[in-house]
């Protein structure tokens, strides 16, 4: 066995560079990139499952008084459509009951004046009637003694005596 | 009486003879090992951390706190190279444990480590600070400094180097010593065929100078290194 001297420098001293400087690129390569990398990723997947989950709790509770608003908000518009469906209603009812209360006063008017106009016809076929009657029952009493002339001027008497004061209403 | 210098394994024949010394091929070894390890507690990582995964990510956190605490937060680029330069020396100090000759208790090894971070030293200052910066610097705090600050800077990578060749190349011969002596003792006691006064007595040596002294010499020489290199840069 040979031996080298305990204090000296020869070739061992490049082989000893050359290898840290191989194991120095292949732990680098193989150990501490990826370890760190991987710690790294995972710290930062961890940091974001966090804000992320934070994001989701203030964006649930965003949502959650939204919602709540929008629950009262349609208590409230509920009760006022209710209101407002009962008072069109109550409006509605009023007009109707006016309306068919205009209408029967028409119609009252109406048939007044149909009435009136009935009578005022059944008056004056009456009055027609009557001087025809009157006309016959005269010539009838006093047939032989009165002349045309008599005739006529009693009949326009009778007409005028009886026919416009007894008749009249 | 042997040297305590590297034993040649093999020489490469080229040029007047390459010789390869247990240094080297223990170096291997340890190469092997922690690019072995590597490969094997990378190749299955999990979103849930577990088994091997755990330890793995434990010991880079370690060594990339450790490079950011010591160096700054801007030169976390360096962790993967302290850790590398940490890993491979806790291996190296503590190869001893195992009956064979640390790499670094050879000069070689911790000379060309301490190269390394000379290179950095200067080459990462000079890229942070510019040429001219850099070269100011040898200035401070007063010109007539620059004889003084020159010695100053080239002996970081002898002390570097010299401190853990000392610690490590001493335990190393201190143990080699005293199996040697076990073994003459155990022969003095008629037992030089099975040096039973190794077993047991030892134990107490390898925990000071393989164990607290190889750890300690790491951590130092990793410390140290982190240090200069950051305040070259700063």
């Amino acid at each position: 066995m040979t031996f080298l001297g305990l204090v000296e420098l020869n070739w061992t001293f490049f082989f000893m560079i050359v290898n840290f400087l191989v194991l120095y690129l292949v732990l680098k390569k193989f150990l501490f990139k990826p370890v760190t990398e991987f710690m790294n990723n995972r710290a930062k997947n961890i940091e974001d499952a966090f804000k992320e989950a934070e994001d989701k709790k203030y964006e649930a509770q965003a949502l959650y008084v939204d919602y709540k608003d929008k629950l009262d908000h349609i208590k409230e518009e509920r009760t006022q459509i209710i209101k407002d469906a009962t008072k069109r209603a109550e409006e509605r009812s009023d007009e109707i009951i006016k309306a068919a209360q205009q209408e029967a006063k028409e119609i009252i008017q109406r048939a007044n004046v149909d009435i009136a106009r009935e009578r005022q016809k059944v008056i004056n076929d009456l009055k027609d009637q009557i001087s025809t009657l009157a006309m016959m029952a005269a010539s009838k009493v006093i047939e032989k003694e009165l002349d045309e002339k008599a005739h006529q001027q009693l009949i326009q008497q009778f007409i005028d005596e009886v026919g416009d004061t007894t008749w009249q209403n | 009486m042997e040297g305590f210098g590297p034993r040649v394994v093999f020489t490469l024949p080229i040029f007047d003879g390459i010789p390869i010394t247990d240094t080297v091929v223990n170096t291997w070894i340890i190469m092997a090992i922690l690019i072995g390890f590597s490969i094997i507690a990378t190749r299955s990582f999990g979103k849930i951390p577990r088994g091997i995964q755990n330890a793995t990510e434990a010991l880079v956190d370690v060594l990339n706190k450790l490079t950011v605490q010591t160096m700054g937060e801007d030169k976390v680029f360096f962790a993967p190279y302290i850790g590398t330069l940490f890993l491979f020396l806790l291996l190296a100090n503590l190869w001893g444990l195992i009956g064979f000759r640390q790499p670094t208790a050879d000069i070689n090894t911790t000379f060309g480590l301490a190269i390394l971070t000379f290179v950095a030293i200067h080459g990462f200052g000079t890229k942070r600070k510019g040429v001219g910066g850099y070269l100011k610097g040898f200035l401070q705090p007063l010109p007539f400094m620059l004889p003084l600050n020159i010695i100053g800077e080239l002996a970081t990578p002898i002390s570097l180097a010299f401190r853990l060749f000392g610690n490590m190349v001493g335990g190393f011969i201190i143990m080699a010593l005293l199996y040697g002596g076990l073994t003459s003792l155990s022969g003095a006691l008629g037992l030089s065929f099975f040096p039973v006064l190794q077993a047991g007595i030892p134990v107490v040596f390898h925990l000071y100078f393989d164990l607290f002294s190889g750890v300690l010499q790491t951590f130092i020489f990793v410390m140290l290194s982190m240090v200069f290199i950051s305040m070259a840069m700063d």
